[in-house]
């Protein structure tokens, strides 16, 4: 590739001019998600349940997108760190600077055992590519205590599970997943 | 024309350095703006926000924010990176289509977040401009300096300007600064930006708010007193601010004369004018006299929440009307370094 900086034609119309722009932002961890983070530091994952239509959301928002309540530390419920692959995606990585992967791997969606919804991007762990599919059953392989980072905006899991194996028990039957493959 | 008005607004006043993400400061809001109007949320046929990602540096925010709208079953909905001023624009042309009768408009912004002096950079062109860093405080300062030089204000001006709007913002609950102040004392504050002391220039805000629209005789079943939109525009100036007259506002006459400000008396005037200058160019822009209160609630320079002030001053016209009996009244909106686009909406009662 020719380096986008320099005119294609030496004393032609300049055609790209490089701009490198830096922002710097301060990032505040919301009550909810700090709260969600301090019980993944600890092992355990929590959710909070809409006290109007009963759905657990995990992380927790702090409210219920559907019947638009606020949730409180009064609505936590314990979630479980079992649950089934309900989608998933195999990476290659591309090799740019920056890029610490260097084998295809696994991303899928989790649905949790307890909660309503998924949790997106987990990492599969211990399972040829070729033999994930929808319904697999999979645990939680936890990050050594002191390296469970919850994420500071309150999406997903952070760095407190390293990723998810598989148990060994019968696949989900499609009824289970089919409302969660997205 | 369909004869649209607001029937509700809901505001979260001046937060500060908010912990809460911007889907968990909007909930509360758009809950109070849709009970206010006594119409069910099934029953909203058309929603838009205003935001923009940049102010909290979250790609795709505006997408979460939906959220806190309620969006299941599924909404018909839309969004602009700009003032929610501008969303209930769309709003209320949606409801001209004539096929839907209440609309939700809405926006946030966390300014606490990042540093507004670069964040708005990017706002500027990006050949000439940008590359300079021309934040929006300095350019504001050169506008103000235009006034200045072309004798059309004094820095007193720019001072009373900005002791009235501490004054009035005492009655207004939502306002961030308030209070009394002497132009002496704000004139004895070291200079920020030359000519614009720290005084002249917006608070730092974060918020939320909404505004419930109604089409036709709806309105009037739900609301006693709802704000009918009598006019409404939005002009823009030349991108490039050298290209501009900057001791004029152009865009904001031409919004306001087809908005129809002139045609009678306008009691109160909510003008978004983040620094105290563009009050004084704004006002000479609408042609508006004595006989017009301007800014009761404090403006702009009392709490300033980006991408929300313009909406608030709308949702303040409507209080004028629906609250305080007032008959006509006007909200602006602004948006871009030295009011570069300008919404002008005027706003009648029934009686």
């Amino acid at each position: 590739m020719t380096d986008p900086a320099k005119t294609e034609d030496e004393g032609g119309p300049i055609r790209f001019m490089p701009q490198l722009i830096s922002l710097d932002y301060t990032v505040r961890t919301n009550p909810v998600a700090e709260a969600f983070g301090a019980a993944l530091a600890d092992g355990r994952i929590t959710g909070h349940q809409c006290p109007n239509c009963h759905l657990v959301y995990a992380p927790p928002k702090g409210f219920c997108p559907i019947c638009t309540i606020e949730t409180t530390a009064e609505h936590e419920v314990p979630v479980a760190d079992t649950g089934m692959v309900t989608s998933w995606t195999v990476l290659t990585p591309i090799q740019y600077t920056g890029q610490r992967e260097r084998h295809d791997y696994a991303l899928a969606s989790i649905l949790l055992e307890g909660a309503d919804g998924t949790v997106g991007q987990q990492r599969l762990l211990e399972i040829p590519l070729d033999e994930i599919r929808l319904g697999l059953k999979v645990a939680a392989v936890w990050a050594p205590p002191n390296q469970r980072e919850a994420d500071d905006r309150g999406y997903g899991l952070g760095t407190a599970v390293d990723g998810w194996r598989p148990t060994g028990e019968p696949d989900a039957p499609a009824a289970d997943y089919r409302e969660h493959t997205l | 024309m369909r004869d649209v008005a607001i029937v509700s607004f809901a505001q979260s006043g001046s937060l500060v350095d908010i912990a809460a993400s911007e889907t968990q400061m909007l909930l509360p809001v758009i809950n109070a703006a849709v009970e206010r109007s006594g119409i069910a949320r099934a029953d909203i046929g058309f929603t838009c926000s205003g935001s923009a990602d940049y102010l909290a540096g979250t790609p795709f925010a505006f997408v979460a924010n939906l959220e806190a709208v309620g969006a299941w079953p599924p909404i018909s909905e839309s969004h602009v990176d700009m003032d929610g001023a501008w969303a209930l624009y769309e709003a209320w042309v949606r409801l001209q289509h004539g096929d839907v009768d209440v609309a939700l408009a809405f926006s946030s912004g966390i300014s606490s977040r990042s540093d507004l002096r670069e964040v708005l950079c990017l706002q500027n062109d990006p050949y000439y401009l940008m590359p300079l860093w021309a934040d929006h405080i300095s350019l504001a300062a050169l506008q103000a300096r235009a006034l200045i030089d072309a004798g059309l204000a004094t820095e007193g001006d720019f001072a009373e300007v900005v002791a009235r709007s501490r004054r009035s913002a005492s009655t207004n609950p939502f306002a961030q600064l308030s209070g009394d102040v002497t132009v002496e004392s704000l004139l004895a504050e070291p200079y920020t930006a030359a000519p614009l002391r720290a005084a002249d220039c917006p608070p730092i805000t974060d918020g939320a708010a909404a505004v419930i629209l109604v089409a036709g005789d709806l309105a009037r079943e739900v609301c006693e007193r709802p704000a009918w939109i009598r006019g409404i525009d939005h002009r823009s100036e030349a991108h490039y601010p050298g290209l501009r007259d900057l001791t004029r506002a152009g865009s904001a006459r031409l919004a306001g004369e087809q908005a129809g400000v002139g045609t009678a008396p306008v009691e109160v005037a909510e003008l978004s004018a983040c620094f105290s200058h563009e009050e004084l160019l704004l006002s000479t822009a609408l042609g508006l006299g004595d006989d017009t209160e301007v800014n009761p609630s404090g403006g702009s320079l009392a709490s300033n929440p980006m991408m929300v002030s313009g909406l608030i001053r709308i949702g303040e016209a409507f209080r004028q009307i629906n609250e305080n009996g007032r008959h006509r009244t006007l909200g602006h909106a602004a948006s871009g370094p030295c009011l570069q686009q300008n919404l002008v909406c005027v706003l009648e009662g029934d009686s």
